[in-house]
């Protein structure tokens, strides 16, 4: 047979070939980082997460993977806080039930100190395992930052980010009362005060995870929650900075918030930014921006999302992450990474946003290319651009949040929920309040044998 | 060889009744005992979710007592336990008693309602907590709309320093009066008639009638019911663990949901364990005691 001689080919030959070739493209396009020599036939996986609608999107491709490996996988989804509680005591007690499972924010640094997870590096960075094209650094190194121990190691890679942002669900009013949407501390107190009692709304709402949203106040007056995290976790709640992002935050809560904010969840938050029963909430990209994009959302029309105010001393809006990990002890590791490395790539990333409008991904190229711009541009508000600014910060400036890579950080993280409660509820003066918090955050880290 | 001498008929039946009662031992120990004696031995270590070693590091075994007696937040939780059991046990006993005379005075209308009171003690503890929840959150409960209406606003109770702990004693109560009333409705029904009919006879009025003659028939299992409350309200979690979290600051932090986050949000396993060992030696005083004052009683009767 020869090139040469195209006049041999037949019509019928050319169509089966070019099928061919497209079929094999498609295969290649889908699934590039997978051996698809099926060396891990007939494993089974099993993995654990909690509910969320990333692996509910997840879910409909896994076919794809099980029958381009041969893998089988289980994966079980349970509620957040019961996935969280059995991922502790499986992952702590040295468990090998799991082959993969998320690593939970708020607990891995906990999990990546105690050596509970599986260096991914091994796999990532070794191109037996993955080819370069699955591009480890192109993940936001601020969705990254969690997963990383001290000597920077990764141990999970992110497949969920949250930036912590500012929406404003009634601009059209604010107009009419000639307020511009602040930029700074001082005016969002002063829109927040404005705005307050306006057409039956309140000023400003938030939920109770005030450990989450304290920090960035804190930080932008100068302070921070440890001395030098993670090297020095010496608390540092009884600094003049911190004591001011109190005062201020808190009366926030207590003058311009809905009655019993103290206790509202988040879900109760969203639905009072969404219903217009409140102007303005700063939390992360996933909650604000349903204003613009829930269905029952009564603020479309009105809506602003954009970055939250800085603070006199800078500005230091919080990210979070959630990671997929392999346990220490998992029995098949390589077939978990086959599976991670599969569910991550760009490739799926790119069709999950595509298909489904899931945008809270951490792939850079994958958020700075046109599906997810097309995707999260709504009212003309780029929400793409939004998102990967904050979530890059802590890479760019200085890595503002490592308070949150400190394994004790849940025990100080309870006492500043506390202080918090103690100042809006009238128990306490700011300066009171959180000298209280200082005296029982450094007693609870020395009980749990942290130097401080 | 001699002879076995034969056991007597004692000997022999004390034999039958250990050998009746050894497998019910034996679950008992296997269910109860051995978790106890595994918190016991936690109790004595550092023991950290994430540090497996820890657990088994009996370097300093009082470590964690020691900790105990200088953890303010522990001997405030020892503290707003004491409130919240004396508060919810008082008013248990008071409206379960009141509820069960309205019943037994035989008026219909009372009686008619005989079986709803009953009802909130049926319900599972986190429905309870999701009722009260539901009336307690000012945006939706329709008791803060009804004020609004009405032009005056209440406080967020749940969220309020000065109401957290009553609206939990409030939910509390709701949920467990029943118990006293069904516990004093059965002994009411067993007070002879007679002995009413004769006081009623020489004169004495309705209150006298109670002070003279029901109360002291009910007393004893007045007794009962506060002592079965109190040790029951040690117990407080669901309530809350959905209504307040504790909060706000620790004004409704009890011990045992103290331990509760210790184990579950900071991972201090042992310190937890330290925690629910001291709560355990309070359950258990206050039981032997139950049991002391119930036999004292059932002596004098």
């Amino acid at each position: 047979m020869s090139f040469t001689e195209p006049k041999d080919l037949s019509r019928r030959q050319l169509l089966r070939a070019a099928g061919a070739t497209a079929a094999t493209a498609g295969a290649v396009m889908a699934f590039p980082a997978i051996a698809q020599s099926k060396k891990f036939g007939g494993v089974k996986l099993r993995g654990a997460a909690y509910q969320h609608g990333f692996f509910n999107h997840l879910k409909k491709y896994i076919p794809e993977f099980e029958a381009a490996t041969g893998i089988t996988v289980d994966l079980q989804l349970s509620a957040f806080p019961v996935y969280n509680q059995q991922a502790d005591l499986e992952l702590s007690s040295g468990g090998s039930a799991w082959d993969f499972c998320n690593v939970t924010f708020i607990f891995a640094a906990r999990w990546v100190a105690a050596g509970l997870l599986q260096d991914l590096d091994t796999f990532s960075r070794d191109t037996k395992y993955t080819p370069a094209s699955w591009s480890p650094d192109d993940f936001v190194k601020g969705a990254q930052l969690p997963y990383m121990d001290a000597a920077g190691k990764t141990y999970g890679y992110a497949w969920e980010g949250g930036a912590m942002l500012m929406g404003i669900s009634r601009m059209d009013l604010m107009k009419k009362y000639n307020l511009k949407p602040p930029t700074t501390f001082e005016e969002l107190g002063k829109v927040a005060e404005a705005m307050h009692g306006k057409d039956d709304m309140a000023g400003f709402v938030s939920s109770n995870l005030h450990h989450w949203y304290l920090p960035p106040y804190m930080q932008g007056f100068g302070g921070d929650v440890f001395a030098n995290p993670p090297g020095d976790i010496t608390p540092t709640l009884t600094t003049s900075a911190a004591v001011e992002a109190v005062d201020f935050y808190t009366r926030l809560l207590s003058k311009y918030s809905p009655q019993g904010v103290l206790s509202y969840t988040e879900d109760q938050a969203r639905a009072a930014l969404i219903g217009g029963r409140a102007n303005i909430n700063i939390h992360s990209s996933s909650w604000v921006t349903s204003m613009l994009t829930a269905p029952e959302s009564k603020v479309k029309e009105t809506a602003l999302v954009m970055r939250m105010p800085a603070g006199p001393k800078g500005d230091f809006p919080a990210s979070n992450s959630q990671g997929l990990g392999i346990p220490k002890n998992a029995k098949n590791k390589e077939a978990a990474w086959e599976f991670i490395k599969w569910a991550l790539s760009p490739e799926i990333t790119t069709r999950i946003v595509k298909d489904t409008g899931h945008s809270s991904i951490c792939r850079r190229a994958v958020i700075s290319g046109a599906d997810h711009k097309r995707v999260n541009t709504i009212n003309g508000q780029d929400l793409s651009k939004l998102y990967l600014e904050v979530l890059e910060q802590p890479g760019k400036t200085r890595n503002y949040m490592a308070y949150r890579t400190v394994k004790e950080f849940p025990v100080v993280s309870d006492v500043l929920n506390k202080a918090v409660e103690r100042v809006v509820s009238g128990q306490m003066k700011a300066a009171e309040s959180m000298k209280v918090a200082q005296d029982a955050a450094v007693d609870a880290l020395r009980r749990t044998g942290a130097r401080v | 060889m001699p002879a076995t001498p034969a056991l007597s008929y004692e000997a022999q039946r004390r034999r039958f009744t250990r050998m009746a009662i050894a497998p019910s031992l034996l679950f008992l120990l296997l269910v109860a005992g051995l978790p106890t004696a595994f918190l016991l031995v936690t109790s004595l270590t550092p023991g950290s979710l994430v540090n497996p070693g820890s657990l088994t590091d009996f370097r300093e075994p009082l470590a964690n007592y020691q900790n105990l007696v200088t953890d303010k937040r522990f001997h405030e939780t020892l503290w707003v336990q004491a409130r919240l059991s004396l508060y919810t046990v008082v008013l248990q006993v008071l409206l379960g008693t009141g509820m069960a005379l309205l019943v037994h005075s035989g008026q219909d209308r009372w009686q008619s309602l005989r079986h709803l009171f009953v009802i909130p003690m049926v319900l599972p503890p986190i429905v309870v907590a999701v009722i009260w929840k539901l009336i307690y959150t000012p945006d939706i409960s329709p008791i803060f709309h009804t004020a609004k209406a009405l032009g005056f606003m209440l406080p967020a109770f749940t969220s309020h320093a000065d109401f957290a702990l009553a609206a939990i004693v409030v939910a509390d109560t709701w949920e467990w009066a029943p118990f006293t009333y069904l516990m004093v409705l059965a002994a009411l029904q067993n007070l002879p008639g007679e002995y009413v009919e004769a006081a009623r006879m020489d004169g004495a009025n309705a209150l006298r009638v109670f002070q003279h003659i029901v109360l002291p028939y009910i007393a004893p299992v007045l007794m009962v019911c506060t002592l079965f409350r109190l040790i029951d309200s040690i117990k407080a979690f669901p309530l809350i663990f959905l209504i307040t979290g504790g909060g706000p600051g620790s004004v409704t932090e009890v011990t045992n949901y103290y331990a509760y986050l210790l184990a579950f949000n900071y991972g201090e396993l042992g310190y937890s364990s330290a925690v629910t060992v001291v709560l355990l030696s309070i359950t258990v005083v206050i039981s032997w005691l139950a049991m002391r004052l119930n036999r004292n009683i059932s002596h004098q009767d």
